[in-house]
């Protein structure tokens, strides 16, 4: 039995007012523990609805969506999610966004304080517990979400294009820092992009995704070492991979 | 391949889905009118005390054909007119000027923001006392207390206007008066008639305090009269009528606001 | 309930940081103290003058008054004490009035915010009182709360109601979807989120409404006691009125508009103690 489990999952949007909209059918998934899956597919494709639907906020019409083999039925603390837009709370510092999930956990403010300053420094970020998100850049804001989505020590890390927001070289090196720090954690990470590089590079896994309604297409296995460093990015066996997945994908691209 | 794909039609969205904010809100107010006659099944109904729907329609159906409201109405509507003309005219002069030339509107400001503060509705019954219950009086007050929200917005919507545009048609054959009437009055229109809403209800409380104060007619006047004689259904009937009044011009403007500058949706 | 309605409320009372020009040189701040303070006083002076300046009749010249009058009337009512009552008793009214008003305004319209329904079922009330000047109920409160303290209250309630109520709704309503999200999936329940998302979001609103509010609150007052009371400033003012006494009526007026500004000032201070995590606006950064 794989840690995360989707059998037939089927997801249907229906707004106020506006006509429903199917995001996921027939959906089927294995997700091994500890491992590194990506997910690529075209705009709309319902691969964030699937992070939703793991996270909890989002319930599944039909089918089986399972961890550890029990249904998810809602958000836990054994799941944590790294928004594309960062979503940290404007108003809190940085300390206090961090201390957001273990703060409604119950966690005592002495071990919020320690534990969040471990992360902190984690990521990098020391010095700047005191700070506001305002005055920091995206990638730093971005730091703060992964700290904050570490803090609760969850066993499953969802990650929603967490860098599609940044520049292309805050992106590169925050791509580099997500390895290093879950090189320590070795937490399960279901990691969705847009970039195939990106994807390539991070994962042991790649999942295609069809168009809307999301179906599984294709799963690669990325054979290459690790620790990956940057000069893997330009091997003949990457760009093979980028070639293979690319054609699996450019079918489902609709302009 | 990359496809282009057509949308399948959709289907149709049910009538009650689209609708739905105005049917509850039609619900609403029929529930609450209709708990409101049924509550005197429950509790004894004093006709000096309260009115019920039923008969406030009745007073106001009366009041409607007897060409009563309308009189009062009319009378209430000379001063208010003239009043609030005023207040366009020179709160809106007034308002330009001090947003376009700065250091008059450096100088104004804490004038105009003491007098904003002030509850002027305090000096009405001065006004009255020395210029009698006529429609002078009542005019007076009520370009004091609607001529503030001309000054305030046209000056903002004078210090909004994008300045690039007035260097882009600024030429030395311009003269000020073309510059003001063909660049900056329309950018400054939306913010005024904004202001002009705003007003609308402050000119009304104008209208009000005076026939409350010491008037023989006018709508006003009309309610406090109908409740010295405790008439509260023809009270309440008088109470709609200024309710409906003051709706229609408020959502008015905001509808002529929607549809005449769709950009400042929002704003 | 279109959106625009609670920020036009607050461009009829401007708070001067949303208006203001952008940031200015110290040239141009000590300008604008220098012209504003000079024209007040420039006018103060003009109209202590006229009298002498110009004849008037004996209808004009009963009902004028001057800054120095008006000055030393202020002074007497305060050093004799014969002000502290009447003003006691207006400003309880607007007090207990206010505080009706945020207690009731501020849950109702977080609850308005976060329901669509109840939303739609509130709304046509909300803007047919909004729209209605609410002096018009002024002879219904009065025929059923006498005069006195609570009709008073009442009215003030009614007036301060609304700016409160319409701008905690357009706060609450104006919250981040996506912080939602975000608190709730750390396992936020329904008062997590109000506490960590909407209520935070919706303060710089709220605080907009309050000072709509206090202004509404004040004139609600001055109105209530016109009509209605046996005590308090408006009520001063009103004899004063009668018996041609300017000089009080102006006096009573500076009482009110100082309440007004202080009350205010002291919101803008609460304003930003709380805004310590936005981006500031002053110049030089």
């Amino acid at each position: 039995m794989a840690y995360i489990q989707g059998r037939n999952v089927n997801l249907t949007f229906r707004p106020p007012n506006r006509n429903p909209v199917k995001a996921l059918s027939n959906f089927d998934i294995d997700v091994e523990e500890g491992e590194f899956l990506s997910i690529v597919g075209p705009s709309g494709c319902g691969k964030s609805t699937f992070l939703n639907a793991i996270l909890g906020l989002l319930r599944i019409d039909s089918g089986d969506l399972l961890m550890s083999s029990k249904p998810i039925l809602g958000p836990g603390t054994d799941r944590a999610m790294v928004f594309q837009e960062f979503g940290l709370l404007p108003w809190r510092t940085v300390q206090d966004n961090v201390a957001l999930g273990l703060e409604l956990k119950g966690v005592p403010a002495e071990t919020r304080r320690n534990v969040c300053r471990g992360l902190i420094d984690m990521v990098g970020l020391t010095g700047f517990e005191g700070h506001y998100p305002h005055e920091l850049s995206g990638g730093m804001k971005q730091r703060v979400g992964l700290a904050r989505a570490l803090a609760t020590d969850p066993d499953v890390l969802l990650m929603d294009e967490p860098f599609a927001a940044l520049d292309a070289q805050t992106r590169d090196i925050m791509q580099a820092e997500l390895l290093r720090i879950w090189q320590k954690a070795r937490k399960t990470v279901l990691f969705v992009t847009h970039q195939i590089e990106e994807a390539i590079y991070l994962s042991d896994r790649v999942m295609v995704m069809t168009k809307r309604p999301g179906r599984a297409k294709r799963m690669f296995a990325i054979g290459l070492p690790r620790p990956r460093d940057y000069e893997m990015r330009v091997t003949p066996e990457f760009n093979e991979l980028k070639l293979q997945i690319w054609n699996e994908l450019k079918d489902e691209i609709t302009v | 391949m990359a496809q282009i794909v057509v949308k399948d039609a959709a289907p149709p969205i049910p009538f009650t889905e689209q609708y739905r904010s105005m049917l509850l809100g039609f619900l609403s107010v029929a529930l609450f009118l209709a708990a409101w006659q049924a509550v005197f099944l429950f509790v004894p109904f004093n006709p000096l005390f309260i009115s019920k729907p039923t008969l406030i329609a009745a007073s106001f159906y009366e009041l409607v054909t007897s060409g009563e409201l309308f009189r009062e109405l009319a009378v209430s509507a000379v001063p208010f007119t003239y009043g609030f003309s005023a207040a366009v005219v020179v709160g809106v002069t007034v308002g330009i000027v001090m947003g376009w030339r700065t250091r008059v509107g450096y100088a104004l400001d804490p004038l105009m923001t003491v007098f904003y503060a002030s509850p002027l509705v305090a000096l009405a019954p001065l006004v009255i006392v020395f210029f009698g219950v006529g429609v002078s009086g009542k005019a007076i007050i009520i370009f004091l207390l609607s001529v503030f929200p001309f000054i305030f917005n046209a000056q903002a919507g004078v210090r909004a206007v994008d300045w690039m545009l007035i260097f882009l048609f600024h030429d030395p054959a311009t003269t000020e008066k073309d510059l003001y009437l063909k660049v900056i009055f329309p950018s400054v229109l939306p913010y005024i008639v904004a202001g002009a809403r705003i007003a609308i209800g402050r000119g009304l409380i104008g209208v009000l305090v005076a026939e409350f104060f010491a008037a023989s007619e006018g709508i006003g006047y009309a309610i406090a009269r109908y409740g010295d004689l405790f008439a509260l259904d023809k009270m309440f009937a008088c109470i709609v009528a200024i309710m409906i009044i003051a709706v229609v011009m408020t959502e008015g403007i905001r509808w002529a606001e929607r549809s005449a500058f769709p950009w400042r949706v929002g704003q | 309930m279109s959106e625009s309605q609670a920020l036009e409320t607050q461009l009829a009372a401007p708070a001067t940081d949303d208006l203001a020009p952008p940031p200015k040189s110290l040239w141009q701040r000590f300008e604008q103290v220098i012209l504003g303070t000079t024209s007040i006083v420039l006018l103060l002076i003009v109209w202590e003058l006229l009298p002498r300046l110009i004849t008037m009749g004996a209808g004009t010249k009963l009902f004028f008054t001057t800054p120095s009058q008006i000055g030393g009337t202020l002074w007497k009512m305060f050093a004799t004490g014969t002000v502290w009552t009447p003003l006691g008793v207006s400003a309880s009214g607007f007090a207990v009035g206010l505080a009706f008003a945020i207690v009731v305004g501020l849950p109702l319209g977080v609850l308005i915010g976060r329901s669509r329904t109840l939303n739609a079922m509130f709304d046509p009330f909300i803007t047919a009182f909004n729209a209605t000047p609410r002096l018009v109920f002024l002879p219904l409160v009065l025929l059923w709360f006498g005069l006195g303290l609570w009709s008073k209250v009442v009215i003030v309630f009614i007036g301060a109601l609304f700016p409160i109520l319409i701008n905690t709704y357009e706060g609450v309503r104006n919250s981040d979807k996506l912080l939602i999200n975000v608190v709730r999936s750390f396992g936020a329940k329904e008062w997590d989120v109000a506490r960590l998302v909407v209520i935070p979001n919706a303060m710089p609103y709220i605080i907009a409404g309050l000072r709509l509010a206090i202004g509404r609150a004040v004139l609600g007052v001055v109105v209530a006691e016109f009509f209605g009371s046996e005590s308090g400033l408006g009520v001063m003012m009103v004899q004063a009125a009668g018996r041609y006494q300017v000089d009080i009526v102006f006096s009573g007026l500076i009482i009110f508009a100082v309440m007004t500004l202080a009350m205010t000032a002291a919101v803008q201070v609460l304003e930003n103690r709380l805004s310590r995590w936005r981006p500031q606006r002053a110049g030089g950064e």
